[in-house]
C-alpha cells in the first residue's frame, strides 16, 4: 500500500492532466454510446468516468 | 404537501452544500470539493430524482462541451500571462507605474486597484493579488493591507477579466447571449469600480486618506467603469476588464501627475526592459481581439468552423422533460480563447526576436501553464459536470422555485449574494457563474424578474466573492509571507465585501423597480 501511495505522489501531477482529459473525453464517448442505445456501453463508461472522479476526489 | 417539497428542496441543494461544506470548513481544494459535490448529485439524481444512464450521459456531454468553451479561454489566457511573465515583462511593468508618484494613496489606487485590475484582465486565477502584494509590501505597506488592497481593488474586473472567462460561463450555462447580459452586468460592475477603488484605499487609510484621493477614484473610475461598459456592449467583452484596465492605467498616470498627488518625491528606479515593450504582447492582443470582433469579414471568416452536438429529447424517470436541441457550440477559430492564441503566438515570436527568453523559456512556460491550468480546470469540469446533473432532473427548478417562493419581489436583493457565496466557496467567479447560474436564471423567470438584471447581480456577487475567497486570500498571504496567518486579512476583505455586496443588492432590487 506504501508502494502505491509512494508510486502515486510521484506521478500525481501526470495523473491528474490525464484525469482532466479523461473527464472532458468520457463524455463524448458516453454521447455516442447513447445516442445508439448501447445501455451496456454507457454502463461500462460511467464507470470509469465515477473511478476518474474518485482519483480527482482523493488528489484533485 | 410542503415537507414533501421542503424535503426535496433540501436534498436537490445538497450537492451544492457539499462543496461548501468541504471547501469552507474541511479546507479541500476546489477540484476535489466539485468531484465529491459531482458524487451527491448523482447519488442524489439517480435516487431521488429520477436519473437514469441515458440522461446522464447526455448532461456529462453537456457539461463537457461547457467546459471546454470555458477551458478554451482559461487556459490560452494562462499561456499568454506565462509568455510575458517570462520575459520579466509584468515586473517591468509595476517598476515603471511606481516612477509615476510617491503618493501612498495614488501608489494604492495604481498598484492594488487599477494595476491589479489589468492582471485580472490578461490572467486572473489569484494572479493579481499574488504579483501586487509583494510590490507593495517592497513599497512599504505592511503585508496585511498588501494582500487586502488588490484583494479588494481588482475584484470588480473579473466578470469581464480573464479574457471574459465568467462573462463566457454565465453565456454558456444560461444560453443566454452577450448583447442581452452586457448591459446590466457593465452596469453594476461599474458601481462596483467606484466602491472597489474607494474601499482599496479605505482599509490602509482611513476616511482621511478616501477624502485625499477621491478625485483620482472619480476621474480614474469612471474611465474604467465606462470604458468596460463600452467594450461589453460592443461585443468586445473579451477585452472588458483588460481594456478597462488599460484605460485605468493611462487615466491613473495622468492623474498622478496632478499637483496635490505630487508632494513626495516619486521612486527612480528603472528597469532593463521599457514600458512599451513590457506591453507590446497586449498591444498585439488588442489589435486581434479588435480586428476579429469587428470586422465583419474576419469575424465570418474565422467563424466558418463550430463543433457542437445535437441532443434528443431526454425525459427522466419522474418525468422532467428536457427539451431537444444543439449544445454549446465551439468556434474554434474565432473563440475568445483562439484570438487570445494567435496574441499569444505573435507575442511570444516578437519578444523571441529581442532576445527577451532564457533557451529554455518555452519549456518553463509549458510547464507553468500546465501546473496552474490542470487544478483549475478539473475543479471547473467537475462542477459544471454536477450542475448539469441538476439541471436535467429539475433539482436546479426546485432550488429555484423554492427560493422564489420564500423571496418573491425581493429576490433582487437577494441574487448578489448567491453569487458571493458561490465564488467564496469555489474561489472563482467562473465557477459560481456555472455552479448558481442556471438557478438564478429560473428564479428570475418564476419570480417575473428580469433575467438579465438577476444574472448581472449574481455575476457582480460572483466577482465581489473574489476578494473574500480563502483560495485567493491565501495565494496572496503565500507571497508575503503570511502563510497560516490568513486571519486578519480575511477579516480585513470580509467585512468591504459584505458591505458592497449589499450595496450592490439595493442597488438591484431598485433597478428592478424601475426598469
Amino acid at each position: 500500500m506504501t508502494t502505491m501511495d509512494n508510486l502515486l505522489k510521484k506521478h500525481v501531477n501526470a495523473l491528474k492532466t490525464t484525469a482532466l482529459i479523461l473527464m472532458l473525453a468520457i463524455p463524448f464517448a458516453l454521447y455516442a454510446a447513447a445516442s445508439h442505445g448501447s445501455i451496456l456501453q454507457v454502463k461500462l463508461l460511467m464507470a470509469v468516468f465515477i473511478a476518474n472522479m474518485l482519483f480527482v476526489m482523493k488528489n484533485g | 404537501m410542503i415537507d414533501v417539497f421542503l424535503v426535496k428542496w433540501i436534498l436537490a441543494l445538497s450537492p451544492i452544500l457539499t462543496v461548501l461544506v468541504l471547501m469552507i470548513f474541511k479546507n479541500w481544494s476546489g477540484s476535489r470539493a466539485g468531484a465529491a459535490g459531482w458524487f451527491v448529485a448523482l447519488i442524489m439524481a439517480t435516487f431521488v430524482f429520477g436519473a437514469h444512464p441515458v440522461l446522464i450521459a447526455h448532461s456529462q456531454a453537456k457539461g463537457a462541451l461547457l467546459s471546454l468553451n470555458v477551458l478554451y479561454i482559461i487556459w490560452a489566457a494562462l499561456l499568454l500571462y506565462h509568455v510575458v511573465n517570462e520575459t520579466g515583462a509584468i515586473k517591468a511593468i509595476g517598476i515603471g507605474i511606481q516612477r509615476f508618484s510617491g503618493d501612498k494613496s495614488i501608489q494604492i489606487l495604481i498598484f492594488g486597484w487599477i494595476f491589479a485590475s489589468f492582471l485580472q484582465g490578461v490572467a486572473g486565477y489569484g494572479v493579481p493579488i499574488a504579483v501586487v502584494a509583494p510590490l507593495l509590501v517592497g513599497l512599504g505597506f505592511s503585508p496585511v493591507a498588501a494582500v487586502a488592497v488588490p484583494a479588494i481593488g481588482h475584484s470588480w474586473s473579473v466578470t469581464f477579466g480573464s479574457m471574459g472567462a465568467s462573462f463566457q460561463a454565465l453565456m454558456s450555462v444560461s444560453g443566454l447571449s452577450a448583447p442581452y447580459l452586457a448591459p446590466w452586468s457593465a452596469t453594476l460592475l461599474g458601481i462596483t469600480t467606484f466602491l472597489c477603488g474607494i474601499c482599496a484605499v479605505h482599509v490602509y487609510g482611513g476616511w482621511k486618506m478616501t477624502r485625499h484621493s477621491a478625485l483620482a477614484i472619480l476621474v480614474v473610475g469612471t474611465a474604467m467603469a465606462g470604458s468596460q461598459y463600452i467594450l461589453a456592449v460592443s461585443g468586445m467583452w473579451t477585452l472588458g476588464g483588460f481594456g478597462a484596465s488599460l484605460v485605468g492605467l493611462c487615466s491613473g498616470l495622468v492623474v498622478a501627475k496632478l499637483k496635490i498627488y505630487n508632494r513626495v518625491p516619486p521612486s527612480q528606479t528603472q528597469s532593463e526592459m521599457g514600458l512599451g515593450w513590457a506591453l507590446s504582447a497586449y498591444f498585439i492582443l488588442i489589435v486581434i481581439v479588435s480586428s476579429g470582433v469587428m470586422i465583419p469579414p474576419v469575424e465570418a471568416f474565422l467563424g466558418q468552423i463550430n463543433l457542437t452536438l445535437v441532443f434528443p429529447e431526454i425525459i427522466s424517470m419522474k418525468g422532467w422533460v428536457t427539451q431537444a436541441g444543439k449544445g454549446k457550440a465551439i468556434n474554434i477559430f474565432g473563440h475568445g480563447g483562439a484570438l487570445l492564441l494567435y496574441a499569444t503566438i505573435i507575442g511570444f515570436l516578437v519578444y523571441r526576436s529581442k532576445g527577451f527568453y532564457r533557451s529554455d523559456a518555452l519549456k518553463t512556460i509549458i510547464q507553468k501553464t500546465i501546473t496552474s491550468g490542470v487544478p483549475t480546470s478539473l475543479g471547473i469540469v467537475s462542477m459544471v459536470c454536477f450542475a448539469m446533473i441538476m439541471d436535467h432532473c429539475q433539482m436546479i427548478t426546485i432550488l429555484a422555485e423554492g427560493i422564489s417562493r420564500v423571496f418573491g419581489p425581493v429576490y433582487p436583493l437577494v441574487s448578489p449574494w448567491i453569487g458571493l457565496l458561490g465564488a467564496f466557496m469555489t474561489g472563482s467567479n467562473t465557477n459560481s457563474n456555472v455552479v448558481f447560474g442556471v438557478l438564478q436564471q429560473e428564479t428570475a423567470q418564476l419570480a417575473g424578474l428580469s433575467t438579465g438584471l438577476i444574472l448581472a447581480a449574481q455575476t457582480t456577487g460572483g466577482a465581489l466573492g473574489s476578494m473574500i475567497a480563502p483560495a485567493k486570500i491565501l495565494v496572496g498571504c503565500s507571497t508575503v509571507g503570511l502563510s497560516g496567518k490568513e486571519g486578519p486579512v480575511l477579516k480585513a476583505t470580509l467585512q468591504y465585501g459584505l458591505i458592497i455586496t449589499g450595496v450592490v443588492g439595493m442597488i438591484t432590487l431598485l433597478f428592478s423597480f424601475i426598469r
